[in-house]
């Protein structure tokens, strides 16, 4: 989006309250999403719950292709369409809606770094999990991602998919990384993330701020996605107290209104 | 330590050891760290091609890319890093995390990408640098790395236009600095009184574009407002390189060079190519002969049994733009 039509929008949010009919697009549930979406769209899930605005999730096999930046999940709030967390938090501050007003510049600063922390290493890992590792590829990703077209498209959009990736993974120096590494990698943000968050409740003690919703989406899934290998999931597990975050935040957020 | 190691890297200018941000953070964090690091620059060899750089020698083992470089520094006990706490050490992590992903792609932009950056600084330097043949290939090389990059990992789709994304790559690293100038507040280095790994990566980043003169750059012109920013770049030059300083070169060489950029620019700006690029070739082939010639000279009047060495007359003809002190 350019910078001109990134103001005209969010000139136009504040002018209007938040809606009840707001929507949040994700890939079908059960047969198609895929790990490092599902983290994603997590992270905008609980971001929206903190804030205490009401959101529907609707599962959408052509979501990719629905979304303004070809990124999952987006959310269509009245008329206009709003995708990735780092938007959708800029969104909703238009509106008056912030986690992170209360904190000052220096605080700020290091929550995006974290935040950058989180998409550099969790994300990339994801991402090159699902893609580079040939097992899991071929058993889950390509079949999944694939699993609503029909044969030969469903072939093209696959294999066009997982090039992409490579290429990226290619791009910014992972592509000669062994699975080791990337574990280890893993290892060392999820050490980073324990050593900041300490004893506290949240990131920046009491208040969650879209910090947590973005850790809790990328951990949460990775601790209950089935993958080829439970590797990824007990890096995380050696972490005690990120495990009591992840469920602590479930049960404050997502708890309540299932049951 | 046993082994002496060896760095090679891209050489100084604009009154910077290295020109280029990887070799520059490897740089800094060796001064930190007290490192015994023998610096060889790559500059005017084949090695501007085949190496990866920065690279660090030692014995039999060679180490790519500056976090690898890092941690193999510290496993030698050269830890710039000893009194970080647990903590700190994660802020390190994630600070870095922040300069890959919001600034990198912009100043990749600001010297590779953009057309009159890249026309009248990057591409000059680079290839002045480069031997003959390879100053057709190196800076085109990396510039097509460096627009790969910005797109696969910036473009929001595959095959999207940079035009695109420029708007947003640049205001993301605007907002990087300032979060770096916040977070640096007063103090002279992010944590404590002795520069750390963060130190390194930040110097790294930002020195060559406080430093470069940079055609058009609304960046460079963002990062000159944040002054904690500026003066942690100098003072780190100060204290750290300011022995490192080339000699002048003298003053022939100086209105030699002056010419030869002004035609190296012209050739860079037109685009009726091979007839220029004949001239210049000439041109540099006059050159290394007239240095050549001085330097005899110079070398037979100044002592008699002199001893006559190759890299010296090389650095003159090519040396185009290091010839402007800051």
């Amino acid at each position: 989006m350019s910078l001109a039509a990134e103001a005209f929008v969010s000139q136009m949010a504040a002018a209007e309250p938040w809606p009840e009919s707001a929507t949040l697009y994700q890939p079908l549930k059960e047969d198609q999403i895929l790990l490092s979406d599902c983290a994603s769209s997590l992270a905008v899930q609980a971001y929206l719950r903190m804030c205490g605005l009401p959101v529907q999730v609707v599962c959408r096999a052509n979501a990719e292709y629905m979304s303004p930046s070809g990124k999952i999940p987006f959310i269509h709030v009245g008329n206009q369409v709003v995708s990735e967390l780092g938007p959708i938090v800029q969104f909703t501050k238009a509106k008056g809606n912030s986690l992170s007003e209360g904190l000052d510049d220096v605080q700020r600063a290091e929550m995006k770094a974290y935040m950058e922390l989180v998409n550099n290493m969790l994300l990339t890992a994801e991402l090159y999990i699902q893609w580079c590792d040939d097992p899991t590829a071929a058993e889950i990703s390509r079949p999944r991602y694939s699993s609503p077209y029909s044969w030969p498209l469903s072939n093209i959009l696959a294999y066009q998919k997982q090039w992409e990736v490579r290429r990226k993974m290619n791009a910014i120096g992972w592509g000669g990384k062994t699975l080791e590494q990337v574990y280890e990698d893993v290892s060392q943000c999820c050490q980073a993330l324990s050593q900041r968050l300490g004893t506290q409740p949240y990131f920046f003690n009491k208040q969650p701020t879209e910090l947590d919703a973005l850790v809790f989406g990328h951990l949460f899934t990775i601790l209950t996605t089935r993958l080829t290998s439970t590797e990824l999931a007990e890096r995380i597990k050696s972490y005690s107290n990120l495990l009591s975050f992840c469920r602590r935040i479930e049960q404050t957020y997502f708890e309540d209104k299932s049951s | 330590m046993a082994a002496a190691m060896e760095l090679r890297c891209w050489g100084g200018d604009w009154g910077l050891p290295s020109v280029h941000t990887e070799s520059l953070i490897v740089l800094a964090y060796a001064k930190f760290s007290g490192a015994k690091v023998t610096v060889s620059p790559i500059d005017w060899t084949w090695k501007t091609l085949t190496a990866t750089v920065p690279e660090l020698l030692c014995g039999d083992s060679a180490v790519q890319e500056p976090a690898q470089i890092l941690n193999f520094l510290r496993k030698r006990r050269c830890n710039a890093d000893y009194e970080l706490t647990a903590r700190q050490g994660a802020d390190t992590m994630a600070y870095i995390a922040l300069l890959e992903e919001k600034l990198l792609p912009a100043l990749l932009h600001t010297f590779w990408v953009d057309a009159e950056n890249y026309a009248n600084l990057t591409r000059p330097w680079f290839a002045s640098r480069s031997p003959f043949p390879l100053n057709f290939l190196v800076p085109s090389r990396h510039a097509n790395t460096a627009l790969s990059r910005i797109l696969l990992t910036k473009g929001e789709a595959p095959l999207h236009r940079i035009t695109e994304v420029e708007g947003k790559i640049y205001s993301d690293a605007k907002e990087c600095l300032n979060l770096l100038s916040y977070r640096l507040g007063t103090a002279n280095y992010f944590f404590g009184n002795s520069p750390t790994s963060l130190d390194a990566f930040v110097f790294g980043f930002v020195a060559p574009l406080y430093k470069a003169s940079l055609p058009s750059s609304p960046l460079q012109s963002h990062l000159r407002q944040l002054d904690n920013l500026t003066s942690f770049c100098d003072n780190i030059l100060a204290v750290y390189f300011s022995s490192d300083q080339p000699c002048p070169p003298p003053p022939v060489q100086e209105r030699m060079d002056a010419n030869l950029q002004k035609l190296t620019q012209l050739v860079n700006k037109e685009s009726n190519m091979i007839e220029k690029v004949l001239l210049l070739s000439f041109y540099r082939l006059f050159a290394w002969v007239h240095g050549c010639i001085w330097q005899m000279d110079d070398n037979l009047r100044s002592s008699p049994q002199h001893k006559p060495h190759r890299p010296e007359p090389k650095h003159s003809l090519a040396s185009e733009k290091s010839s402007t002190p800051a």
